[in-house]
């Protein structure tokens, strides 16, 4: 019988618990015991960026942290960063500017651009670029995705004025 | 009746002949005709081709398709898309 | 930007609304297929060959069977065998592996069990037995005098031969006296081009879950490209019956014509079957990169002869396509890309093979960008000898209406012109080369696609509507079908829910593939939404009790017109809606059709590098692309396609390769080695929609998704000899290639 780690942490705001073999990683957890399945497994190597979650704030690859590495620890995943009835900023500009084509990478790529610009407000194009440089996206070019980066951090900052 | 283009490697049946004046109401009768004339034709023009009809591409499949004395015919090579 | 030709003006075509399906996809509910999960489900795993061509001896599954969690195993033998000549053959061999195993990663048995974990371990139990046979695994060993074969059942295409044969397919395309073009050209350009495999590199791997009952019936959800094509190739596969089988359309997390294909669905029905429960089967990336998809290796030797005062008189070339382990016609459709300008004489010779790398698949603009490679890049060359500008060149040689392709056919309206002309007044080519960049031009072509659509719309009690297609939407498409029936109705296009239906509750609809969907699917949205349109008019006769021939549909209301008018207020579609019940029930109109006169569309793209000539790196600092949209139904996602073509022709064109080993493995099979561009990687993709409508389509459509691709190689190839002098004729254009080259110098 495999034995299984009891985990207790905080997800967008909740705290859960949760059991999970040794061999678990976090992505599966939250996909499988959680059903939080924002986050996507696109490469489960760290490459791809499609399973990005804030892990006290800090981006990290999902599938590549162990699900008893999340104990005691607050974690915000794609599902997590609306307020509410309310969108992030990202969120609705990612859909004013079409930043997104098929979807998959739109998850990691919104919560690695929040977390950029919860800790640089007013980034410079290449800073976006090189923040999001985890976060692969087959469809869009990057183009847009940038732009509407852009858009947030200037709408976060009026907001904040 | 119908004027049939074909490509090169679809002239070996024809005797090198590129540009035929053939009998028939609609794509698959034009088919079978060439079939009759140059035995081997039809099937590579039925499994491997596309057609177009005046510069129109048509959809795979298209033998009921209506053809006039002055309609032009090619059989190009199965074009598909990613 | 927009270059636009005079056309009608439209209140919804053209603008910009936020996409129906975007809030799913921001906030994490958008369910891909992997997602999914049922009640009682397993999960499964697949074992795959270690050897690029073996005779399977024997499989002994019995240890598989005894661990823990098993529910069912099933091999090549699980299946019907299929005869060769079936159309269906070479994708049900690939799905699994029969008498032999044809690459190293192809699929040779499967197991279902309650963990993945379980599945994983019992799927490396699998004790198989294999015989080496020669691997051949390139181009070259392929077309070798006496080389063995790859593939026992490959037979050339479309010749009626009966011999097995490396010849996945033999072409040619001739007309006009090409030796006589060379001897009378001034100016004679020669090279080989090689390019190796590449992958689509959607970022979603394949994923279903399937769930066959003891009636011998199944659900598959899947992400596909096209769900009624997994329906009925997942019936011919297991000789079923196609009524069996109900596929529901997950989202699709990126095709690019990878996932127009199958792997994974009959494999999952046949576990579910035995084990009598819902099993869900998605692969690792490095699955997808050993066991799908990659557009085909070629190599091109190709001739252009011009004269002095810049007329591309005369091509002549030989092009070689790898068809991986099947046969295909990928040469024959590289051959006939080469459509965009006039040449009077032409001979072009095209060869597929067959080898023992994974089966390739489509990948946008199927086998144009190899062909463009060299194209291209030989006509920029001529115009650097004869001191002309590459693009005035381009427009002395044009292809327009009439004029014809590799195989003869004429051109229908096209936008070629209007596309180089867009990028010669754009603010980039009138801007000077930065210092110590080079400037690279070249174009690309498409011919796109129609075949078969359906769609439904459905007028709901309060005058909104639901459109209801069978196109799996790999791109805003659905965004799309609800502007063509706002445009078509008068109604808002919020007003309008566009969904994509399962395969028992829509009509039959080909593969969104070949920049088919909102051409010929569109056509049959603005088919039902007149016949609505129709019907709303007898209603509001009905309602006014006049004649119908005294009823017009403006601005989305039926007016009565004429001398009844007096009083009668127009009917809106609420109005309509609102009476249904009284005036003959439901308002619904289903449309199908199978879609002539694809809009063939261009591109041309401008792009400034630097190199670094102590390293090899290719820095792009100003990219910009034209395309012929025919019409712009919803511009940002246009865009959206030319830029995301754009990166993917542009990672082809600079890093990506598979590397084999020379056993046939594949040595970089993750994310992390085979080097897709990252953000990081590229500038600003600056666009400009040329719209030069498709006369074939009630908008104007021609599609878009292919042709971005096929530009960037030779783009890039013109602006590196630009920047260093070195002409790249192999891909791809990655340090250290690009070193060697500039060392050679």
């Amino acid at each position: 019988m495999i034995s299984r780690t009891h985990v207790h942490c905080t997800v967008n705001g909740d705290e859960v618990d949760f059991l999970a073999d040794d061999a678990t990683s976090l992505l599966d957890a939250l996909r499988d015991e959680l059903g939080l399945t924002g986050a996507k497994e696109g490469c489960a190597t760290g490459d791809c960026g499609a399973c990005s979650i804030l892990v006290d704030g800090a981006v990290n690859c999902a599938c590549l942290m162990f699900a008893a590495e999340a104990e005691g620890h607050e974690i915000t995943t794609v599902e997590g960063i609306a307020d509410g009835d309310h969108l992030h900023p990202l969120q609705q500009v990612f859909l004013e500017e079409a930043a997104l084509q098929c979807g998959i990478c739109t998850p990691g790529v919104l919560v690695s651009a929040k977390a950029l610009l919860d800790h640089n407000p007013n980034p410079t194009e290449a800073e976006i670029r090189y923040a999001l440089a985890g976060n692969l996206c087959r469809c869009t070019g990057y183009d847009k995705i940038i732009h509407a980066v852009q858009e947030a951090a200037v709408q976060l900052n009026g907001a904040s004025k | 009746m119908a004027i049939v283009h074909l490509q090169a490697d679809h002239r070996r049946f024809t005797g090198g002949e590129e540009v035929l004046e053939v009998d028939g109401a609609t794509i698959g009768a034009v088919i079978a005709e060439l079939e009759r004339r140059f035995p081997g034709l039809g099937p590579r023009l039925t499994e491997g081709a596309s057609v177009a009809i005046d510069g129109e591409l048509l959809p795979r499949g298209s033998i009921y398709e209506k053809v006039g004395p002055t309609t032009d015919i090619h059989f190009i090579a199965p074009i598909t898309g990613g | 930007m927009t270059d636009t030709e005079a056309r009608p003006t439209y209140k919804y075509v053209g603008t910009r609304p936020i996409r129906h399906d975007g809030l799913d996809k921001v906030t994490g509910k958008a369910r891909f297929a992997a997602d999914l999960n049922m009640t009682g489900q397993l999960r499964a795993a697949i074992t795959r060959s270690p050897h690029a061509h073996a005779r399977i001896v024997s499989i002994d599954t019995s240890a598989a069977e005894a661990m823990p969690g098993v529910k069912a195993v099933v091999t090549g033998a699980d299946f019907p065998e299929i005869d060769i000549a079936d159309a269906i053959h070479d994708e049900a061999v690939n799905n699994i592996a029969r008498d032999e195993v044809l690459y190293n990663g192809h699929a040779v048995a499967a197991v279902a069990a309650t963990t993945l974990a379980q599945a994983r371990a019992a799927a490396a139990a699998v004790k198989v037995e294999y015989e080496e046979l020669p691997a051949i695994l390139s181009i070259d060993e392929a077309i070798a005098d006496g080389a063995p074969l790859a593939n026992p059942t490959t037979r050339t295409l479309f010749t009626g031969d009966t011999e097995p044969s490396n010849f996945a397919s033999i072409g040619q395309f001739e007309r006009g006296d090409v030796e006589a073009g060379f001897a009378a050209a001034d100016v004679i350009v020669e090279r080989e081009f090689t390019t190796v495999p590449v992958h689509q590199g959607y970022i979603e791997p394949h994923a279903c879950v399937a769930d066959c009952g003891q009636d011998g019936k199944a659900s598959i959800w899947a992400s596909s490209q096209g769900h009624f094509a997994v329906r009925s190739k997942t019936a011919a596969i297991l000789g079923w019956s196609t009524d069996r089988i109900k596929v529901t359309p997950a989202e699709i997390g990126g095709g690019f014509g990878g996932k127009t294909t199958i792997y994974l669905e009959p494999i999952a029905v046949r576990l579910s079957q035995k084990a009598g429960r819902p099993v869900k089967l998605a692969m690792t990336r490095e699955e997808v990169l050993r066991a799908t998809g990659p557009a085909p290796a070629s190599k091109i030797s190709l001739k252009i002869g011009a004269t002095n005062d810049g007329e591309l008189t005369t091509l002549a070339g030989t092009m070689y396509y790898s068809n991986g382990s099947t046969k295909g016609f990928s040469a024959l459709t590289g051959a006939m890309s080469v459509a965009s300008y006039k040449f009077p004489n032409l001979e072009l010779h095209a060869i597929g093979t067959v080898d023992n790398t994974p089966k390739s698949a489509a990948y946008r603009a199927p086998s144009a960008p190899q062909a463009a490679f060299a194209v291209e890049t030989l006509v920029d060359e001529i115009a650097q000898q004869l001191g002309m500008d590459p693009i005035e060149l381009r427009l002395r040689n044009a292809v327009v209406e009439g004029d014809p392709t590799a195989m003869g056919m004429p051109h229908p309206k096209i936008g070629f012109i209007e596309t180089l002309e867009a990028i010669k007044s754009s603010d980039h080519y009138n801007s000077p080369v930065p210092e110590g960049a080079g400037r690279g031009f070249a174009t690309g072509f498409w011919f796109n696609i129609g075949e078969q659509s359906s769609a439904t719309v459905n007028l709901n009690e309060d005058g909104t509507a639901t459109v209801i297609t069978g196109s799996p939407d790999i791109g805003g498409s659905r965004a799309s079908m609800a502007l063509m029936a706002a445009e078509e109705l008068g109604l808002d296009v919020h007003r309008i829910t566009p969904i994509v239906a399962d395969t028992e509750s829509v009509g039959f609809t080909d593969i969104t593939e070949g920049s088919r969907a909102t051409f010929a699917t569109g056509m049959a949205v603005v088919n039902a939404c007149r016949e609505l349109i129709e019907k709303m008019k007898e209603r509001a006769a009905v309602i006014r009790g006049v004649d119908v021939d005294q009823v017009a549909w403006i601005g989305g209301a039926a007016v009565i017109e004429g001398p009844a008018s007096e009083g009668n207020e127009p009917l809106t579609i609420a109005d309509i809606t609102a009476q249904a019940k009284m005036t003959g029930g439901p308002l619904t109109a289903t449309a199908s059709l199978n879609a002539a006169g694809a809009g063939p569309s261009f591109a041309a793209h401008l792009a400034d590098v630097k190199v670094d000539e102590e390293t090899g790196q290719v820095t792009i600092l100003r990219y910009t692309t034209a395309q012929d949209a025919g019409t712009a139904i919803h511009p940002a996602y246009v865009e959206g396609q030319m830029q995301g073509g754009s990166a993917q022709g542009i990672g082809w064109a600079l890093n990506e390769e598979y590397i084999f080993d020379a056993s046939g493995e594949m040595e970089n099979a993750s994310f992390l080695d085979y080097r897709m561009p990252v953000a990081s990687d590229l500038p600003m993709i600056e666009t400009i929609i040329v719209e030069v409508p498709n006369p074939s389509h009630p908008y104007g459509v021609r599609g878009v998704g292919e042709t971005g691709i096929v530009p960037p190689i030779p783009t890039l190839a013109n602006a590196i000899a630009a920047a260093t002098g070195v002409r790249m004729t192999d891909l791809p254009m990655s340090p250290p290639n690009v070193l060697k080259k500039i060392n050679e110098k």
